[in-house]
C-alpha cells in the first residue's frame, strides 16, 4: 500500500483543490460522470498492466478498442445480427487478436513493441476499411444493449453531496474486473507465474513455468479487455468514427499503469495502484473543464501533474527505504 | 523507430487510404480528390464524385488520408502527380502553411480547393461553403430558440481548423447585440468520448447553461447523449452542424433545435465537373471570383424527413 501512497495523496489533493475552487466538482452528477470515465479507462489500464507485468508492452489497445467499437454496430446495424450474438463475437475476435500477438511474440520471437505496433496499424486500417470510413452508430434500435454501457444500477448516498450518486455500470465493470484480477494474481498459480515470468523469464522457464502460454494469456487479456471497452465506448457515445474511435487510448492506459506502480521492466503490478492511476487522469481532465482552465493548456497541466506524482512517489520510496 | 512508424503508415495509406473510384482507368481523363480526413461527410461527397464521373466522363481517384495532417496530404499529392492526374481537388488541413506545397502541385496539374480554401495559393477555384455564413445560420437559429438570451458553450475538435474559426466568427457576428453570451470553446482533438466528457463537465459546472453548440459533426451526438443522460433534454438549446444519424433523430425528438448542413454531395460533384472542364481546357466553368459557393441549409424538425430521404437516396442505402 505504501507504494500507492504518493498517487493516493495526489488524487486527494487534486480533488480537494478542485472542490475548493469550484464546489460543483463535488456534485453527484459530476462524481458519477467521473466514475464512469474512470471505469472505462481503468479497465484499459488494468488490461495493459497485465502485459506490462510480463515485461512486454501493448500498443494496440486503442486500435483494438476502435475495431471492436466499429464491429459491434456494424454487425448489428449493417448485418442485422442479434446483439446477443454480435457482442460475444466481437469479444472473441478481440481475444483472438491478443492470441495472435502472443503467438507472434513467443513462437516467432518478435519484439512486443513491433508486434503490437503492427497490431495498432492493422486494426485501425481494418476498422476504416470495413466501414469505408463512414461514421456508424446504433440508431435507436438497441436500447437494451446500450444499458451495459450507460445503466446506473443503484445509487449511493454520500454525506455532503447534493444528491445520491447514481453509480455508473462502467465503474462496476472496473470493480468486478479489478477484484477478479487481484484474486487471480495473488491467489492462483497462474498469477504467480505471471509475476515470475516478468521478474526473470529465463529463471521462470527453468523452474517449470509455462512462460510462453502465460505470455499469450497476458496479451489475450489485454486485447479482450480493450475489445470490451471499445464496445462500451461505442454504446456510450453512440457515434463511432472508425478513424478516431479510442485513438491513442493505449497511451493513457500505459500512463495509468506506470503511474500506478508498474515497472516497464516487468514483474510489478498493483491493481489498486493502476485503478488510482486511471482515476487521477480522469479527475484531471474533469477538473480542467470544471475550473475553466483554457482548453489549450490541458496536456501541459496533465503532464505536469503526472511528473509531480512521480516525484512524490519516488520521494516517499526513498524515505521509507531508509 | 520513427522511420518504421512512418514507413508502415505510408504503406497503409497506399494500401487502404486510396480507393480508385473509376472503372475506366484506360484512356479517360484522370482527376483526383484529397480529403482532410475520413468521415460520413466525405462518404456523401464520394457519392457526388461518382455521379459526376459518369456525367463528365472522367475517372477520379478519391483519397482519404489515414492521418489528418499536412504530411499525409503531401504524400498523397505526390502519389496523385505520379499517377498522372490532370487535375486535383484538395481540402487543405492547414491552408496558411500549405501554400508552398499547393503551389508546387499547381505547377503539375489544375488545382482547386474543396471544402476548405487556401486563397493565398495558386489554386484556380474554391468549391465549398462559406463557413462564416454557416456560423451566422447557427447564430440566428440560437437567437430564434433563445429569445431571452443566456450563456452558451461551444464544442469543437480543434480551434486551429479554418472552419472552426470561421463558424465561431459567424456565430459571434449573428449574436452580437443579443443577450446571448459565449462562455468558452472547449476542444476534444477529434475524440467523441472526450467531446461527451466536455459536455458533461459543462453541465456540471454551469447548471444555468442555456445553449450548447457542436461545431463538428460528432460533437452533435456527444452533446445529445450527455444532455439526455443528465435529464436536461428540452431545458437546454442545442444547435449542431452536419447530419449524423443521431443528430437527425435528436431533432425529430425535439431535443436538438436544428442542425446546419453543408451539401457535401455537391462539393464532390461540382469539384469533379469543374476539374473535368479545366482538364479539357474550358475556362468557362471558373467564376471570376474563383469561388463556387455551395450554400448551407438549416434543418429543423419539419425538414428532417425529406432531408433524410434525399440523403439515403444519394448514399444508395
Amino acid at each position: 500500500m505504501i507504494k500507492n501512497l504518493g498517487i493516493l495523496v495526489l488524487l486527494i489533493a487534486v480533488c480537494a483543490l478542485t472542490a475548493w475552487q469550484e464546489p460543483r466538482f463535488w456534485s453527484a452528477y459530476n462524481v458519477g460522470n467521473t466514475l464512469s470515465w474512470t471505469g472505462l479507462h481503468g479497465l484499459l489500464a488494468l488490461g495493459t498492466a497485465v502485459v506490462i507485468l510480463t515485461g512486454g508492452i501493448d500498443l494496440s489497445v486503442g486500435s483494438v478498442a476502435g475495431l471492436a467499437g466499429v464491429m459491434l454496430p456494424w454487425t448489428i446495424v449493417r448485418l442485422g445480427w442479434p446483439p446477443a450474438l454480435a457482442l460475444p463475437a466481437v469479444l472473441v475476435g478481440a481475444v483472438g487478436i491478443g492470441v495472435i500477438h502472443g503467438l507472434l511474440i513467443t513462437r516467432l520471437r518478435l519484439q512486443p513493441f513491433l508486434v503490437t505496433l503492427c497490431g495498432l496499424l492493422v486494426c485501425r486500417g481494418l476498422a476504416r476499411y470495413v466501414t469505408g470510413d463512414a461514421t456508424i452508430g446504433f440508431r435507436e434500435a438497441d436500447a437494451p444493449l446500450r444499458a451495459i454501457a450507460t445503466a446506473t444500477p443503484f445509487s449511493v448516498a454520500v454525506p455532503g453531496l447534493d444528491a445520491p450518486i447514481a453509480i455508473p455500470i462502467a465503474f462496476l465493470w472496473l470493480i468486478a474486473f479489478a477484484l477478479v484480477l487481484a484474486i487471480f494474481l495473488r491467489r492462483t498459480i497462474g498469477g504467480r507465474s505471471l509475476f515470475a515470468l516478468g521478474k526473470n523469464e529465463a529463471a521462470a522457464r527453468m523452474s517449470g513455468v509455462a512462460t510462453s502460454t502465460w505470455t499469450v494469456v497476458a496479451y489475450a487479456v489485454s486485447a479482450g479487455v480493450a475489445g470490451f471497452v471499445g464496445a462500451l465506448l461505442a454504446l456510450d457515445v453512440n457515434s463511432v468514427q472508425p478513424s478516431t474511435h479510442a485513438q491513442w487510448y493505449e497511451l493513457y492506459a500505459i500512463a495509468a499503469a506506470v503511474l500506478g506502480g508498474c515497472s516497464l521492466r516487468g514483474g510489478e503490478l498493483s491493481v489498486i495502484g493502476v485503478v488510482l492511476g486511471a482515476a487521477i487522469l480522469r479527475v484531471l481532465y474533469n477538473a480542467i473543464n470544471i475550473l475553466a482552465i483554457p482548453t489549450q493548456l490541458e496536456f501541459a497541466v496533465v503532464g505536469i501533474v503526472i511528473l509531480v506524482g512521480a516525484m512524490i512517489d519516488e520521494g516517499l520510496r526513498r524515505l521509507t527505504s531508509r | 523507430m520513427h522511420r518504421l512508424v512512418r514507413g508502415a503508415l505510408g504503406a497503409f495509406v497506399i494500401a487502404f487510404g486510396a480507393t480508385s473510384c473509376g472503372d475506366r482507368s484506360g484512356d479517360a481523363i484522370r482527376v483526383a480528390l484529397i480529403t482532410n480526413g475520413s468521415s460520413d461527410f466525405w462518404a456523401i461527397a464520394k457519392a457526388g464524385v461518382h455521379e459526376a464521373e459518369r456525367t463528365a466522363g472522367v475517372s477520379c481517384d478519391f483519397h482519404m488520408p489515414a492521418e489528418a495532417n499536412a504530411e499525409a496530404q503531401q504524400r498523397l499529392i505526390e502519389t496523385v502527380v505520379a499517377r498522372g492526374a490532370r487535375a486535383l481537388a484538395i481540402s487543405p488541413l492547414d491552408s496558411d502553411n500549405q501554400v508552398p506545397m499547393l503551389d508546387e502541385a499547381a505547377k503539375a496539374l489544375h488545382l482547386v480547393c474543396v471544402d476548405s480554401d487556401a486563397p493565398r495559393s495558386k489554386r484556380l477555384a474554391y468549391v465549398g461553403t462559406d463557413n462564416v455564413a454557416a456560423g451566422r445560420a447557427a447564430g440566428s437559429l440560437l437567437k430564434d430558440v433563445l429569445p431571452a438570451g443566456g450563456r452558451i458553450m461551444l464544442f469543437v475538435g480543434r480551434m486551429d481548423a479554418q472552419n472552426a474559426k470561421e463558424r465561431t466568427q459567424g456565430i459571434r457576428e449573428a449574436i452580437a447585440g443579443s443577450a446571448i453570451e459565449i462562455l468558452d470553446v472547449r476542444t476534444d482533438l477529434g475524440d467523441p468520448a472526450k467531446a461527451k466528457a466536455n459536455v458533461q463537465d459543462t453541465l456540471a459546472a454551469h447548471p444555468d447553461i442555456a445553449g450548447l453548440v457542436g461545431l463538428w459533426s460528432y460533437d452533435g451526438p456527444a452533446i445529445l447523449s450527455a444532455v439526455e443522460e443528465a435529464g436536461r433534454a428540452g431545458k437546454v438549446a442545442i444547435v449542431t452542424f452536419d447530419e449524423e444519424d443521431a443528430v437527425l433523430a435528436g431533432i425529430e425528438r425535439g431535443v436538438i433545435a436544428g442542425t446546419i448542413v453543408q451539401d457535401p454531395w455537391r462539393f464532390g460533384h461540382d469539384a469533379v465537373l469543374l476539374m473535368a472542364r479545366l482538364a479539357r481546357g474550358e475556362a468557362s466553368g471558373v467564376p471570376a471570383s474563383g469561388i463556387l459557393d455551395v450554400p448551407v441549409r438549416t434543418i429543423r424538425k419539419a425538414d428532417v424527413a425529406a432531408f433524410r430521404a434525399d440523403l439515403r437516396q444519394k448514399l444508395g442505402r
